[in-house]
């Protein structure tokens, strides 16, 4: 639109009037006749005409579409979810009710993704509804009965269970009520935490920032590896570093307590932290404090360059030491920038996570299953006899 | 109206709570097992849930554990139900209630199950295999 | 090896290792049979080393007292583990070991072939053992172990045949009415204890449970005698249930149930006689009590002469050598009894001496009764067999030198320690104690006593050996003198029996001497003024034991050379009945003690029961809890599940509307 470089008064009346000619162009071919009736064109010149004032209204008035959909995905998806599940419970035919499960499982792979949670999507996926509802199929098909049966036909206790389960249910669901937002009382002068999912913290701006510096640091140029004996080379990998720590500190402030306070703590933070107590923050939700507790952590690691360590006889350690500032700078940014929102990098931030943080658990999860396979082998190991086989 | 943390939650207990009432009630192995995975899932929502209201990852990395187990969980069920089986040939668990009391009586069902129809159609002999010869035929050889 | 109390503790320590070994080889059949070599061995190893210990006493060295050992302590009450070597405990020593060896040479043969073979060879040797530890006990609580402890083998070998009640019922009346007399011992010994403790403070190691500490305590602090009097009752109790006196004596005539090699080596030679050492072994304390000194006396004297009645008209063998075992242990307590009147030195060899020879001739006599009974087939009634001096000879000469020497016949040993006893009598009579017309009145007990002991040894003796031959059928055809292994220490004895008296004694006073240089009896003398005796032949004396014996032998050769149990002199038949029938003193026992403690434990039986049932009425109330809710647990999986679901239901309500409240 900018190819004309019209003003924005002229951008809407164009606009307008263009719907407006296209809907009357539409209508015109549509309305009935005995001959020369073009319903094709007619339709596409509304389909055109609703299009160009739908663009013109998300342009000029701003787009509730998102949110809406999230909203009909999440009804969706939930509503999916709860009513295969009962048919689950429900269901006479255990087949049925395996397939009844796999859609309970894709359903809450929605809300997975709903909740930024892509990898997870996709995992529960391939583990549920790949492998183990495979397997179920499998053994159900071995052990089909015909016709009634106890275990099919027949259930336990259905009164109490029923009421046991959904007594749990409401229970659990007036505890929610009790604790949530709708219940609290508000008191005056404080911020309440609402049960909103908090909106990105970082600026699309900031993000962009964050996502060069880790190109930047993983890029070759970044590579500390060569000969870096001469004074040109290391002022010019000087001047690199340089280009990306003043490019993170406009997002994260520098450590020094004289520089700036950087973006992202300039947009967050109403009253700096102050004598032991904790700052006072304009949006008080868990994620900017964890977002300003990010950064900062990248602030810390913002390293001061010590190229001309370099220069002298033994360059080792100290090329060492730098490599490993270089690698805690691009883990911290890059840790920053997967904050902002959740799905991006998720697979990336994940596999940070669990390599960092929960790596014994990772083994020992890893060590569970091994003992499960064995076990699994063990126990259904049919036990060859001797004398039968002859 | 936005979708709120509570909605995930409810849903959550939603799920956790049906799947309760199918391990508590259905009689088959398998689908008790299937419930019990149902509410292994309301409790992921949950989890990832938080996640996203807390912004980190480790709600996810929980879920990836609770995914852990339950692989191995269906690996050991799967092979136990087969070895149940082999012994019965049902997956019926009030097949399984002699770690009773003693003196109490097993739990039995009153009312008998319809019988099905009968099949109709006959009973063919295997292809390839050599038919076994009835009394009758026996004799006259 | 010359060290006395390295000697002594050797002489314990075989017994015990004899008795872990016969107890061992009970395992398979083989080792068994050869049970009693570890008896025979090492009791003949003792022997000998006590008999060296002995010419060790010898020379009167001064006692030996062994290193206290502590073996427990509770305040101020310290028992320790330590032995006195004296020439008292020599003695009693090496007649132990002596009688014992024969014993077990004699057991050998007559037990062959019984199941419990081993089994009785282990607790003989650990009854040596423990009279061993009795003997050189130099602690009163040490003594009292070893004192239950022979009381344990007591009961044991009584009720060695425990398949027959009547043996089992005796070994139980043994155990309980000893344990009667026990509870005496017991409390004298803390009755001594508490006398002694003013005396024990922590700077000064003394310690009145060790006897040699105790003696010369005593004999110093006269203010503590009325105590240590009170004291000396008690341990008295204790040595008349363990002695059989008066009135707990009816114990011992039913421990014959028992075999009789036990009863020749327990309850004749040697734990019988236990009570008369303590006796013996405790006079210092005794010097200074005269009261009791005349009661243990009289005590003696009525039991002298009541038993030796009692053995008037008994039928059964071992019963009359039984009640004549009680009626000599009578003896020596009333030489006992004297030595409050004359020199403590002299009144307790007397009793010694007696025990010496009795041990000898009485285990004579037992053994010679059971090889009877071995040829009898089992039987011992003497109406039932008679004549056997032609079957039996060497059993026959045996006994008659046992019969002798208890009766008294001149020169023999029991005719001299009898001697001695009578001898004391008259001393002490003639002494200056308040109680000399007691004294008196017992020597006439004891003159009558001796011409009753003549009477009933040979009417035994001729009934069993003389008259016409009769064999009762439980013998079969094949009634022949015993073997070697039996009858080799019945000649041994019988040697012994004759001759032992004569040399040791009357004319030599060795054993008297020896017994002298025993330090305790240095202490009881005392300084006390007490009248010493020179030992001298009283020939009075000697020619009123002469005509007593020949008196008695008379008598039953006129009643009973020809048999004929049941006869009675003409005129005596009431006496007679009374006799056989033990004056009915058992009887009397039964109706006084017996038959009040059935009715209590009746009552105390209804009252039990009446507790158990208010004890089940409480318990039933958790059964019934139990069984309410035992239907729970029906098995079944989903049940359990749905129990837990509807439990954590009623918890979250609860926690919920707590909070919310």
């Amino acid at each position: 639109m900018t190819l004309f470089a019209l003003t924005k008064t002229q951008e809407a009346g164009g606009s307008v009037a263009l719907a407006a000619v296209l809907a009357a162009v539409g209508v015109f071919l549509l309305l009935p006749r005995p001959r020369g009736r073009f319903v094709p064109g007619g339709i596409a010149a509304l389909i055109a005409a609703a299009a160009v004032l739908g663009a013109w209204l998300c342009t000029t008035f701003g787009n509730p579409l998102p949110d809406a959909i999230g909203s009909a995905l999440f009804w969706f998806f939930s509503a999916g979810a709860l009513v295969f599940g009962t048919v689950l419970v429900v269901q006479r035919n255990p087949a049925r009710g395996a397939i009844a499960f796999a859609f309970v499982v894709l359903s809450t792979c929605g809300l997975f993704l709903l909740l930024a949670a892509p990898f997870l999507m996709a995992a529960t996926i391939i583990i549920y509804a790949g492998a183990i509802i495979v397997t179920f199929l499998f053994v159900l098909m071995l052990s089909q009965a015909e016709g009634p049966s106890d275990e099919n036909d027949r259930v336990r206790e259905p009164l109490y269970g029923s009421f046991a389960g959904f007594a749990f249910v409401g229970l659990v669901l007036f505890t929610l009520y009790q604790t949530s937002q709708a219940n609290v009382p508000a008191e005056p002068g404080q911020t309440k935490p609402d049960g909103r999912l908090p909106a990105p913290v970082l600026t699309a701006e900031e993000r962009k920032v964050l996502a060069d510096a880790v190109a930047k640091l993983d890029a070759p140029e970044a590579n500390l590896d060569g000969d870096l004996g001469t004074a040109t080379a290391r002022a010019k990998r000087a001047e690199y570093f340089e280009e990306i720590k003043f490019a993170v500190a406009k997002v994260v402030g520098e450590s020094r307590a004289t520089s700036t306070d950087g973006s992202l703590r300039a947009r967050l933070e109403k009253e700096p932290a102050r004598d032991g107590k904790p700052a006072v923050l304009y949006r008080d939700d868990p994620q900017a404090r964890d977002a300003l507790d990010r950064a900062r952590r990248v602030r810390d690691a913002n390293f001061d360059s010590a190229l001309d360590d370099l220069s002298g006889p033994n360059p080792e350690p100290a090329r060492a030491k730098l490599k490993a500032q270089v690698r805690k700078l691009r883990d911290e940014v890059a840790l920053l920038y997967g904050m902002g929102e959740l799905p991006a990098d998720n697979v990336r931030n994940l596999g940070l996570v669990l390599y960092s943080e929960h790596l014994l658990a990772i083994e020992l999860a890893g060590t569970l299953l091994l003992v499960a396979v064995i076990g699994a082998i063990a126990v259904a190991h049919r036990k060859q006899d001797k004398g039968a086989a002859k | 109206m936005t979708i709120t943390l509570w909605h995930f939650l409810a849903v959550a207990a939603a799920l956790f709570g049906i799947g309760l009432v199918g391990f508590l009630t259905r009689r088959n192995l398998i689908t008790m097992f299937l419930c019990a995975e149902m509410m292994l899932q309301g409790v992921a929502i949950n989890f990832v849930a938080f996640a996203r209201y807390h912004a980190n990852l480790h709600g996810q990395v929980f879920v990836l554990f609770i995914l852990a187990v339950a692989a191995c969980e269906a690996g050991i069920a799967l092979a136990l139900f087969l070895n149940l089986y082999r012994r019965r040939r049902s997956l019926d668990t009030s097949d399984w209630q002699e770690l009773r009391e003693t003196g109490v009586p097993a739990a039995t069902d009153d009312d008998p199950l319809p019988r099905p129809p009968a099949d109709p159609m006959p009973v063919l002999t295997p292809a390839g295999a050599r038919p076994a010869p009835t009394a009758e035929e026996a004799a006259r050889v | 090896m010359s060290n006395p109390v390295g000697l002594a503790l050797t002489i314990l320590a075989l017994p015990l290792l004899a008795s872990v070994l016969a107890y061992l080889m009970r395992g398979t059949a083989r080792t068994a049979r050869l049970a009693h070599l570890p008896l025979v061995v090492g009791c003949g190893t003792a022997a000998a080393l006590a008999l060296y210990l002995l010419t060790t006493m010898l020379d009167g060295t001064a006692e030996r007292v062994s290193e206290p050992v502590a073996w427990f302590a509770a305040g101020k009450l310290r028992a320790h583990f330590t032995v006195t070597v004296d020439a008292l405990a020599a003695i009693m020593l090496g007649m132990v070991t002596f009688i014992a060896t024969l014993i077990a040479i004699f057991s050998s043969g007559y037990m062959k072939g019984d199941a419990g073979f081993a089994r009785f060879f282990a607790v003989m040797s650990l009854f040596v053992f423990c009279m061993c530890g009795l003997v050189l006990a130099n602690n009163l609580l040490l003594l009292v172990a070893f004192w239950e402890g022979v009381g344990l083998c007591s009961y044991l070998l009584v009720g060695y045949y425990f398949d027959k009640p009547s043996a089992a019922a005796a070994a139980r009346k043994a155990f309980l009415v000893t344990r009667l007399g026990d509870v005496g011992l017991i409390l004298g010994v803390f009755v001594i204890w508490h006398a002694c403790l003013p005396g024990m403070s922590p700077d000064v190691p003394f310690n009145p449970l060790n006897l040699s500490e105790l003696f010369g305590y005593v004999v110093r602090h006269p203010e503590i005698h009325s105590q240590v009097g009170l004291g000396c009752f008690l341990l008295f109790c204790g040595a008349v249930g363990k002695s059989a006196q008066f009135p707990l004596y009816v114990w011992l005539p039913d421990a014959m149930e028992g075999p009789t090699p036990v009863s020749a080596l327990i309850h004749a030679a040697t734990m019988v006689t236990a009570g008369v050492y303590l006796l013996a072994r405790c006079a210092p304390l005794f010097a200074v009590a005269p009261g009791v000194q005349i009661a243990v006396a009289w005590i003696g004297g009525v039991t002298a002469l009541l038993a030796a009645f009692i053995a008037l008209a008994q039928t059964d063998l071992k019963r009359i050598l039984a009640y004549s075992t009680v009626s000599q242990l009578g003896f020596m307590f009333l030489a006992l009894g004297t030595s409050g009147a004359i020199s403590p030195a002299f009144a307790v060899g007397a009793a010694m001496f007696h025990l010496f020879t009795h041990a000898f001739f009485k285990a004579l006599l037992f053994l010679s009764a059971g090889s009877v009974m071995h040829a009898m087939g089992g039987v011992i009634d003497v109406r039932q067999f008679g004549g056997l001096r032609r079957v039996l000879p060497v059993t026959h000469v045996a006994f008659l030198c046992g019969a002798l020497a208890l009766a008294g016949f001149p020169l023999l040993s029991g005719f001299w320690s009898k001697d001695l006893i009578l001898e004391s009598l008259t001393e002490a009579s003639e002494s200056g104690s308040p109680y000399t017309a007691g004294y008196f009145a017992l020597f006439l007990v004891a003159c009558l006593t001796a011409l009753l002991t003549a009477f009933y040894t040979f009417r035994a003796y001729f009934l069993t050996f003389w008259g016409p031959e009769r064999i009762p059928h439980e013998a079969g055809h094949h009634a022949h003198e015993s073997p070697t292994s039996m009858t080799l220490p019945l000649l041994v004895l019988a040697a012994g029996a004759l001759a032992v008296g004569i040399v040791l004694q009357p004319f030599t006073h060795w054993f008297t001497d020896l017994l002298e240089t025993t330090p305790s009896l240095a202490i009881a003398r005392g300084p006390t003024p007490a009248r010493v005796v020179a030992h001298h032949l009283n020939w009075v004396l000697i020619g009123v034991s002469t005509v007593l014996a020949l008196g008695g032998i008379g008598l039953a050769f006129a009643l009973y050379r020809n048999g004929g149990a049941d006869k009675a002199p003409a005129g005596l038949d009431a006496v007679f009945a009374a006799s056989r029938n033990k004056l009915w003193v058992d009887e009397l026992y039964h109706a006084v003690f017996v038959k009040p403690a059935e009715v209590l434990a009746f009552l105390a039986r209804v009252f039990d029961g009446f507790l158990d049932g208010l004890a089940r009425l409480i318990s039933s109330a958790p059964r019934a809890l139990g069984a309410w809710a035992r239907p729970i647990q029906n098995g079944l999986v989903q049940f359990y599940a749905l129990s837990m679901a509807l439990g954590v239901a009623v918890f979250l309500t609860f926690v919920v509307f707590r909070i919310s409240r």
